[in-house]
């Protein structure tokens, strides 16, 4: 068991983690946007576009549509960006830096998760409008399909373990990464991200066929603060997924942080690269793929793992 | 200076972010500012600072656009081009910029906001109207029950898709009826096209109509359309990115060059839209295609219609039509990616021959003739296609059938067209 650090400290990282993770995501996107599309790179634009969207979101006033839930609308940016800020607690950012650390991490986590349902579904109802609803409705079938196979994926990290704490889940890595152990667990995880964060290939809420879908009605900070949100999730996700899968802060020579960062940066650079190759999933080929495949190779994985630990 | 404004300054130099409206024969010029690295075309008008109106736009159209312009957050303004004078991108920039910096007001709302119906104090209630729920809240028709598809009786949301939804061209307007996100009934409205915009213009497919056109002009031409149309239907299916670079190839392919679009093809197919985006099936059976002169659609149900083979010329050059059983909207994508490598290489070796007949044409998305063209046939096809789909099925089906309703007027009588301002 490693020294914890102060709690100050381990707030400060999550902090540092989320406000550079974002940005990391918005320059990543932007830059293999341009590099799918064969435009020319421009490093200086490409660090500074995101900044400059950001500050322009900041001048333009908020809009309201007819009848809104406006208490809703305010309320669902700060209800996703505080679930992923939540989840980020529970993760170790390196050995001993984790605001908290219960026996329950792994639950506390996954019920962060089962939440963004709500906050989807909250920021897609508010508008009162066609295209943000239909994007709720979305989210709902998408997140009563990823529910079960996430818990899965996750609980399979937990019998080497023995123990629902995340730190525990880590430290039970240190001679051979869950990745490796059960080789079946990312894949799913990664594919269950995408749907969290319902990102790229499963952004299916906020799609291009409903022209934004739940965020078509943002305008201004209400944009800004959802983007940063979304954003904030995928970085939670990212995180847990090196901590769970990639041995979290274990590596050789560099410091545990380093190698929690460095993890992290490989899923976020793998799922902002799926975004930009993969065509959107149809809702209904994820709901089937979800319930038939996904569950089954869920189970599966858990099995084989617990046979190994036998 | 106060830091509201270093936040303007700072931001004014950035990506200006346009909604974009395409008059009359304007789509590709619209299509085109998606190349340039400075203005970002946003897909809702709350995302916008400029509402950037090319080119002429139907009279019937005026509400909408007022609406539209409505809808954009303050700071905004309006931009009209007429898509052929070279200083849009400046003028976008220095709109922006002093829209940021207060050196332009923020343009007023153009309509009045207020309720479209007054719906209160009607019955005896307080209510609108009589009944449980009473006439019409706000202008807007209620939700009603009917069955879905599981035989449940539920809401089913009235909704009104377009003129200027991104996905479709402008002034294509459908009523559509939904039940949750499944389509239960839909009707075309309106499918304004005003001037003849090609009439005159330098489209290969309407000169085809009056005169002989080379067919090396002319397969490059389809060519660069079906990329074009493959552009507008990857943004559709949530590539953007994949969706510029084929508007990139379409801009840079040249006669005999196929190869180039078989790999883009290669690249699109490993995308997994075949796979998991696009609906499975879901084209017409070909006896309903027969004799509709369909292009693309009719040859993925298998038929071999084209006017290609009436012509001489293209038969001396070995043409035979590409067709595939793949059927519906993948089908589509599929043989206009294969139509459009074929093209090239048919421009590549059709030397100097020029077309033999006049009067008909085989246009990007089928049989062109005067007052007959393939959009206005595919139009009355929609509700057969779209309804019982899901939303996004329904979307990718709609950007699957190509509907191009500047073609559409360039062929019809001068008497159908709406006046334009």
């Amino acid at each position: 068991m490693n020294a914890a650090a102060p709690l100050e400290v381990a707030l400060l990282a999550v902090a540092v983690a989320l406000g550079v993770g974002v940005y990391a995501v918005a320059v990543t996107d932007g830059l293999v946007a341009r590099i799918v599309a064969g435009d020319a790179i421009r490093p200086g634009a490409a660090f500074l576009a995101p900044v400059r969207t950001a500050a322009w979101l900041l001048t333009q006033t908020r809009t309201s549509t007819e009848r809104p839930d406006a208490a809703g609308w305010a309320l669902a940016p700060a209800l996703l960006a505080g679930l992923a800020v939540f989840a980020l607690t529970m993760v170790p950012l390196g050995p001993g830096l984790v605001v908290a650390d219960p026996d329950t991490g792994f639950v506390a986590f996954s019920a962060a998760i089962a939440f963004v349902m709500i906050a989807v579904f909250l920021h897609g109802w508010s508008p009162n409008s066609t295209f943000s609803l239909i994007g709720a409705y979305r989210y709902g079938a998408q997140a009563l399909s990823f529910q079960i196979p996430f818990l899965l994926a996750m609980l399979a990290t937990a019998l080497p373990a023995e123990s629902l704490s995340i730190v525990r889940i880590v430290e039970a890595q240190e001679p051979l990464w869950n990745v490796v152990r059960q080789p079946l667990g990312l894949p799913i995880y990664l594919v269950v991200g995408l749907a969290v964060s319902f990102w790229g290939p499963l952004n299916l809420p906020d799609g291009s066929d409903l022209a934004g879908g739940t965020s078509a009605e943002d305008a201004g900070i209400a944009g800004l603060l959802w983007a940063v949100a979304r954003s904030s999730m995928l970085v939670a996700v990212a995180a847990m997924g090196a901590a769970g899968f990639l041995g979290g802060w274990y590596g050789p020579l560099l410091p545990g942080p380093v190698w929690m960062i460095v993890k992290t940066v490989v899923l976020l650079g793998a799922i902002v690269l799926a975004g930009h190759l993969f065509a959107r999933v149809r809702i209904q080929a994820f709901v089937l793929v979800s319930w038939v495949i996904l569950i089954p190779l869920a189970l599966l994985n858990i099995f084989v793992s617990g046979a190994f630990l036998l | 200076m106060g830091l509201r404004s270093r936040i303007a300054r700072f931001a004014s130099a950035g990506p200006v972010p346009v909604f974009a409206v395409a008059g009359s024969g304007m789509r590709t010029a619209v299509q085109d500012l998606r190349l340039q690295p400075d203005v970002c075309l946003v897909d809702t008008p709350r995302a916008a600072a400029i509402l950037l109106i090319v080119g002429p736009t139907a009279d019937a159209d005026a509400d909408a656009l007022a609406r539209l312009h409505d809808a954009l957050p303050h700071p905004r303004a309006t931009v009209a081009w007429q898509g052929d004078d070279g200083d849009l991108l400046p003028t976008l920039r220095a709109t922006f910029r002093d829209l940021l910096q207060g050196l332009r007001a923020s343009e007023p709302a153009l309509l009045p906001d207020t309720d479209a119906v007054a719906w209160r104090d009607v019955g005896p209630y307080g209510q609108g109207g009589t009944g449980m729920t009473g006439g019409t809240p706000y202008g807007r028709p209620m939700a009603e029950l009917g069955i879905d598809r599981d035989g449940l009786r539920l809401d089913v949301l009235p909704v009104t898709l377009g003129p200027f939804f991104p996905r479709l061209p402008a002034g294509l307007v459908l009523e559509m009826k939904l039940a949750g996100d499944v389509v239960t009934d839909v009707e075309v409205v309106a499918s304004r096209y005003s001037v003849p915009p090609l009439a005159e213009s330098a489209s290969p497919f309407i000169r085809a109509l009056s005169g002989p056109v080379p067919i090396a002009e002319l397969e490059l031409a389809r060519a660069r359309d079906h990329l074009r149309w493959l552009c507008d239907a990857l943004i559709a299916q949530g590539m953007p990115a994949l969706g510029r670079r084929a508007l990139r190839l379409a801009h840079a392919v040249k006669s005999g060059e196929g190869h180039r679009v078989r790999a883009f093809a290669g690249r699109v197919r490993r995308s997994g839209v075949y796979r998991w985006s696009l609906p499975r099936g879901g084209g017409l059976p070909a006896d309903r295609l027969t004799g509709q002169g369909l292009g693309p659609v009719a040859r993925a149900a298998g038929l071999t219609e084209d006017v290609r083979l009436d012509d001489e010329a293209y038969l001396a050059l070995g043409f035979a039509p590409y067709a595939t059983d793949a059927d519906g909207p993948s089908g589509w994508w599929q043989v206009r990616l294969e139509e459009a490598a074929r093209s090239l290489d048919l421009a590549g070796r059709a030397a100097g021959r020029s077309t033999t007949i006049v009067g008909r044409v085989e246009s990007p998305r089928g049989r062109l003739a005067p007052g007959d063209s393939p959009t206005q046939r595919a139009l009355a096809l929609i509700p057969d296609l779209v309804i019982g789909l899901e939303w996004g099925d329904a979307i990718a089906t709609l950007v699957g059938l190509d509907l191009d309703l500047d073609e559409a007027a360039a062929v019809a009588p001068p008497q159908t067209l709406q006046a334009t301002a």
